[in-house]
């Protein structure tokens, strides 16, 4: 069935799809409309879940830790300062190894006050230990937020989609909502390896001295190093089922390409169009998207820029004092490639607090990547006039 | 799982998450402690503070427990009048009771009373030990020479009682009258003396009717219990008038059921129990009756209800007044002049003395009765013996300074009260077996006998305690040991008396004394002090869960778990858990 | 037997073990083996961070029986939200969500969600076990100080300036269905209370003060009672609220100085005559304005 719908709406369609038991937010624009639609389904009956109306974000998160930990499939969706705000209890999450999905509506954070997309509020969640995947499309919005849970289950590690505010969030586009009896087959009722049991009581979370407690991150850490062959594996599953995949990472006529767009989030779908247009022009210029941020997939990514010339990455995020975040993740996973196959790699700061990132703004990107030998610094910012 | 890289270089098995896989038992937190509790059964005040030495605790906890038999063979065990004491006693158990600072002390002597009537009407199995060979005398048929008898044929001794008067009994059937202590419940309590093999020989006045020099040839051991049956006299001018005469010779006449006439006015002197139990029965016999104390009603010596039921009969009190002369008409006594009296220092006894004033005034008189104290008239026999105008002097076991020569009662220097009385019964006859048994010397080993520094137990000294005791300390518990937030306010059941107007018509019995329910409530009303009762306070409060229930009761304390906080002792609502340094 | 019965209500489960982590003489472990006695083991605990983190034992270990979550400070009544949507999603009515914070994760840090959780009435037993301060981390002052307290953030010569905040009152306005003060130091008074929130639904708040003998100033043996003190002399009155209407005193409160109280504690040593006489005076005021407050109830159901 293919409904046209704005990408807040395809999360809370993949949240019903999924079979959310117990959802629990607060609404922040421009995540607003997926607490709505939620809690219409709830209402009506459509998602048979208790939807907790909680009075902060922070508690929104303590609240689905809550239902987690009791073993049902729990969900939530924030956004810029609500995320923020959260901050502390994603890292419980995280620690707590409890397999909750949330959406984070990509927005910029104040002050001054700003409501327009950029990806700075996720990206300062990069430490909780949280798997980072970034959409493109609503259909993605809403295949990830299903797949999110399957990766989140069979892991034990919280997954956040995210979706760039009003590109994605309030944009209509028509997707494919896939069968719900498919989708059960897909992801079939949660099953709790460990839970808050009366019938086998056990304390979660207690004190942990430092002779454990290394080796609890450690085993986290292995976890989330399994996330992309794990994702691999659900995509492909998903592939046979509904016939999409999307990949931890996408190249895109990256063929021979001299330079390759690095992009996340809906600059990609801008970026796809000037790469083709490139290409009919006959320059050898290709994209690559990063769909996971967390954990940075690293092997793929030598994979994909070993032994290209040139890579202008575009980042909607800054990471002040640095630079554009997905620059210097990019930058620390090449740096082993040997000599001659690392990519000079061009930093681009771009498309802060919702300014918007038209092809032409990526045409200067190419343009300044093909000028130089090397970039002049870091962070390369675009368009900035001060 | 994967194999954890660990710096600590075992392969524990850690799981993902902070998991609980054990209960905090492995961790011995009784390491911390640096004082120690422990269950010490302690002693309640009542039992230090008994003249007779009864284990009042002891039949109070099993009256809790509905063990009523066997409370009243424990109160047997110590007491051979429980039926008597219960009425007449001036119950210094009362005024110890720790209760008081809550809620009024326990009815003691309703309890004991209870249990005294009801061994009436159900008698307890006599108990004898394995008949000796030795034989006593006792001489005197009081309070003493009873309890002497008593214990002594309980420890399995031939015993015979020498009586001067027709009936046994001494001054409870000679001194006290009927309407505290009716007959028939005095010959009850005395025919179970009886009952123990005990042959008591009325009519013979020793020293005239048998010779003393034959009591001891013929008697293993002899114990001296004669009373004190001469009332002092006032020395003032007057006072061989007729109509002033011995309260004690009065009482004599009206116990023995003859009505003397004593005029429209009768004055009592003195503030003692003879001087009320002249004033009620004087009542009794239509009397207007004025008792003259020279000092304050609280400094009375009297039993505080006895005043209170003599003035409720309508006896006028003239406080501070000192007789200093009888005045006569026709021969006749007809006024006491009374100098007004003002407290002084202290004396001796602790009570401010009397002050004289210069200032009299005048009571009229028809008859006036002395009642400020007794002595004893002792004969030849005792020329040799220690003792003074108070009396014989003995030691800590009833021993005179004659060898195998036992005194007990008001003819000793000691207290005069039916309690002191069958305590030092007890304490000559424990000193008879103890002789005759050829133990002699020291008796510091006997303090394991007492209740803290009280009168001695025979249960004890016949070893045959039936009341287990957790590590005993013999020290008493104070109000302060108490925690009285662990009890409900529940005032003290008062004793039903008759009306006065109807009491002052005859000799009937005045206290009713509390129905059986309302006595066992009473017995309910006891804090059990110093003994645990297994009420599981300690065991609710331990903030540390180590105190549980062990097998067969009581509680056992998991000393590796025990922090030392001192809740638990802090929380007994009885005492009976105590803190030390000591390790265990 | 005039002695108060209280072992009738104790039956034997063991739900708080031995070797827990308080120190000597701490009230806390004391409220949470009431408690638990009186809801039994189809109990789940949430706790945030407080003295009963460490209480509780480190990994691997628990001193509780039951399901434990610790979490983060303020979150106790968002996560026992949770915890309770779990449960009825899986059927679960019938368990007990309990709540167990200090008086910071109540009073300060947690006070935003609990004001939450009771405006949604969730349906959880909270209890705040309130020993006046943060204690875990040093006796430091809370907003459950109490006036003129010596704290390590109030020193002697500087006590605490703020009357200590009326959190029954804040939790009876919110109109939940039942709102209590206990305290360990009154088991059967305690154990009543539980059982009566448990037999009910929605939110249920129970305050507790919880004596702290290192954070008091005391001896390990005094806390309790200094803590039935604490509520004969109406420093904390024993109360039940329902419905944020029907006021009730759950026992007798004789109304003794306060003075004793104060003298008994290091923490208030520092006291002049006239401060303890204003002491005095603000409790006489609060005690009017309750009994003023129970009056005006009382004829306003009637």
């Amino acid at each position: 069935m293919k409904k046209v719908m704005v990408g807040n709406h395809a999360v809370a369609w993949g949240a019903r799809l999924a079979r959310v038991e117990v959802i629990s937010a607060y609404p922040i624009t421009p995540q607003t409309q997926v607490v709505e639609k939620l809690s219409e389904m709830c209402a009506d009956g459509t998602l048979p879940a208790r939807f907790i109306k909680v009075e902060s974000e922070h508690s929104a998160m303590a609240a689905v830790i809550g239902a987690s930990a009791t073993g049902v499939r729990a969900f939530t969706a924030s956004s810029s300062h609500g995320l923020l705000y959260m901050h502390e209890m994603l890292h419980w999450a995280a620690g707590a190894r409890l397999p909750i999905v949330m959406a984070d509506v990509n927005r910029a954070i104040g002050p001054g006050w700003n409501i327009w997309t950029d990806q700075n509020d996720s990206l300062s969640q990069r430490d909780t230990g949280w798997v980072q995947l970034y959409c493109e499309t609503n259909q993605e919005v809403l295949d990830t937020t299903i797949m999110a849970f399957k990766l989140a289950e069979s892991l034990n590690v919280p997954v956040m989609l995210t979706l760039d505010g009003f590109y994605l969030s309030h944009t209509a586009e028509p997707v494919e909502v896939p069968d719900q009896e498919l989708v059960d087959r897909f992801l079939p009722k949660r099953e709790a390896s460990y839970k808050l049991d009366v019938d086998e009581p056990h304390a979660f979370g207690a004190l942990v001295k430092p002779d454990a407690y290394m080796e609890m991150r450690w085993l986290q850490q292995e976890a989330l190093q399994k996330v992309p062959a794990a994702l691999d594996a659900i995509e492909r599953d998903w592939r046979r089922m509904f016939g999409r995949s999307y990949g931890a990472l996408e190249a895109y006529r990256a063929a021979d390409a001299e330079l390759l767009l690095v992009t996340s989030g809906t600059v990609t779908s801008t970026a796809r169009a000037v790469v083709d247009a490139r290409r009919a022009a006959g320059e050898r210029i290709g994209l690559l998207k990063v769909k996971m941020f967390r954990p940075f997939p690293t092997a793929l990514v030598r994979e994909a820029l070993r032994g290209v010339p040139r890579a202008a990455v575009l980042d909607r995020n800054i990471s002040p004092g640095h630079g554009g975040i997905f620059a210097e993740e990019l930058r620390s996973a090449l740096y082993d490639l040997p000599d001659g196959e690392r990519p000079e790699l061009f930093g681009f700061v771009l498309g802060l607090g919702g300014r918007d990132i038209t092809p032409a703004v990526i045409e200067d990107v190419i343009e300044q990547t093909r000028a130089g030998l090397r970039p002049t610094r870091e962070d390369l910012w675009v368009g900035v006039n001060p | 799982m994967p194999e954890p890289i660990t710096t600590t270089g075992g392969a524990r098995a850690i799981p993902q998450v902070a998991m609980s896989s054990t209960s905090t038992l492995p961790t011995h937190t009784g390491t911390w402690k640096y004082q120690v509790p422990a269950y010490h059964d302690r002693v309640a005040p009542c039992n230090a503070r008994c003249p007779v030495g009864i284990d009042i605790e002891g039949y109070m906890n099993l009256l809790r427990l509905g063990r009523v038999e066997d409370a009243r063979d424990l109160l047997l065990t110590e007491n051979p009048l429980p039926a008597v004491t219960g009425r007449v006693c001036h119950h210094p158990c009362e005024n110890a009771c720790n209760r008081r600072t809550l809620d009024g002390a326990v009815a003691i002597h309703a309890v004991e009373r209870m249990l005294g009537d009801l061994a009436h009407q159900h008698p307890a199995p006599t108990f004898r030990a394995t008949p000796l060979a030795e034989r006593v005398a006792v001489v005197g048929s009081g309070p003493a020479g009873l309890a002497c008898a008593y214990h002594l044929a309980r420890l399995g001794y031939g015993v015979t009682i020498f009586e001067a008067a027709a009936e046994p009994g001494g001054m409870l059937r000679l001194g006290i009258p009927a309407y505290r202590l009716p007959r028939d419940v005095l010959d009850r309590d005395i025919a179970r003396v009886a009952a123990h093999g005990v042959e008591i020989r009325c009519g013979v006045r020793v020293g005239s009717d048998v010779a003393w020099a034959e009591l001891t040839a013929t008697f293993d051991a002899v114990c001296v219990s004669t009373g004190a049956h001469t009332s002092r006299a006032l020395g003032v001018p007057g006072e061989e008038l007729p109509g002033v005469r011995p309260g004690l010779a009065f009482l004599r006449d009206v116990n023995a059921g003859r009505r003397p006439d004593l005029g429209r006015h009768v004055v009592v002197v003195g503030g003692g129990n003879t001087a009320m139990d002249c004033a009620r029965s004087a009542l009794r016999l239509g009397a207007k009756v004025t008792v003259a104390y020279r000092r304050t009603r609280e400094q009375m010596p009297a039993i505080k209800e006895e005043i209170e039921d003599a003035m409720r009969e309508g006896a006028e009190f003239v406080f501070l007044a000192n007789p200093v002369e009888f005045t006569a008409r026709d021969g006749h006594v007809q006024a006491m002049v009374c100098e007004r009296m003002a407290l002084g220092e202290p004396d001796a006894s602790g009570r401010r003395r009397p002050m004289p004033t210069g200032e009299t005034f005048t009571l009229a008189a028809d008859t006036v009765l002395t009642a400020i104290g007794e002595s004893s008239a002792l004969t030849q026999f005792f020329a040799d013996v220690e003792g003074s105008d108070a009396g014989l002097r003995v030691d800590a076991l009833g021993g005179t300074t004659r060898d195998l020569l036992y005194a007990g009662g008001d003819v000793t220097d000691l207290e005069r009260t039916v309690a002191d009385a069958l305590g030092a019964g007890k304490r000559a006859a424990i000193g008879i077996d103890r002789h005759l048994r050829h133990h002699k010397g020291d008796t510091a080993e006997l303090n394991a006998l007492r209740f803290a520094q009280g009168n001695l137990s025979a249960a004890r000294w016949m070893g045959r305690d039936p009341i287990v005791r957790t590590a005993p300390v013999n020290e008493v518990v104070t109000a302060d040991d108490v925690n009285f937030t662990q009890f409900r306010r529940r005032p003290r059941h008062a004793d039903p008396h008759l009306p006065s107007a109807a009491a002052v018509q005859g000799f009937d019995e005045v206290n009713a004394g509390l129905p059986e329910a309302l006595a066992m409530d009473e017995a309910r009303r006891c804090l059990n002090c110093g003994v645990c009762t297994e009420c599981d306070v300690c065991l609710i409060f331990c903030p540390d869960a180590a105190i549980s229930r062990a097998e067969g009761g009581a509680y056992v304390i998991a000393m590796d778990y025990c922090k030392g906080c001192g809740i638990c002792a802090a929380e007994c609502p009885r005492g009976a858990i105590t803190m030390s340094q000591d390790r265990p | 037997m005039s002695q108060l019965r209280i072992n009738d209500l104790i039956p034997d489960n063991r739900l708080v073990t031995s070797g827990h982590l308080a120190c000597p003489g701490c009230a806390a472990p004391l409220g949470m083996k009431l408690a638990l006695n009186a809801l039994g083991p189809n109990t789940i605990v949430v706790m945030p961070a407080s003295c009963f983190t460490i209480i509780a034992g480190p990994w691997p270990q628990s001193s509780l029986q039951v399901p434990v979550f610790h979490t983060a400070f303020a979150t106790g009544p968002a996560v026992a939200s949770g915890v309770r949507a779990a449960l009825d999603m899986q059927g679960q009515h019938d368990t007990n969500v309990l709540v167990w914070v200090g008086d910071g994760g109540t009073f300060d840090i947690g006070l935003q969600s609990l004001s939450g959780a009771a405006e949604r009435n969730e349906n959880m037993i909270y209890v705040c076990y309130d020993n006046e301060a943060y204690m875990n981390t040093g006796i430091q002052r809370s907003s459950a100080t109490p006036w003129g307290a010596w704290t390590t953030t109030t020193p002697a010569q500087f006590p605490e300036a703020s009357p200590k905040k009326d959190m029954l009152g804040i939790m009876v306005a919110h109109g939940i269905p039942y709102a209590a003060t206990a305290t360990p130091a009154y088991p059967a008074d305690l154990v009543a209370k539980i059982t009566k929130a448990k037999a009910m639904h929605g939110m249920r708040f129970i305050h507790l003060l919880s004596p702290c003998p290192p954070g008091w100033k005391c001896g390990d043996d005094e806390g309790l009672e200094l803590a039935r003190m604490a509520v004969q002399n109406r420093v904390f009155p024993m109360l039940e609220v329902e419905h944020g209407t029907r006021w009730r005193l759950t026992m007798e409160h004789a109304g003794d100085p306060v003075e004793p109280y104060l003298r008994r504690q290091g923490r208030f040593r520092h006291l002049s005559a006239e401060q303890v006489t204003h002491i005095q005076a603000q409790i006489d005021v609060r005690w009017q304005q309750l009994m003023r407050r129970m009056e005006a109830e009382a004829l306003a159901s009637v």
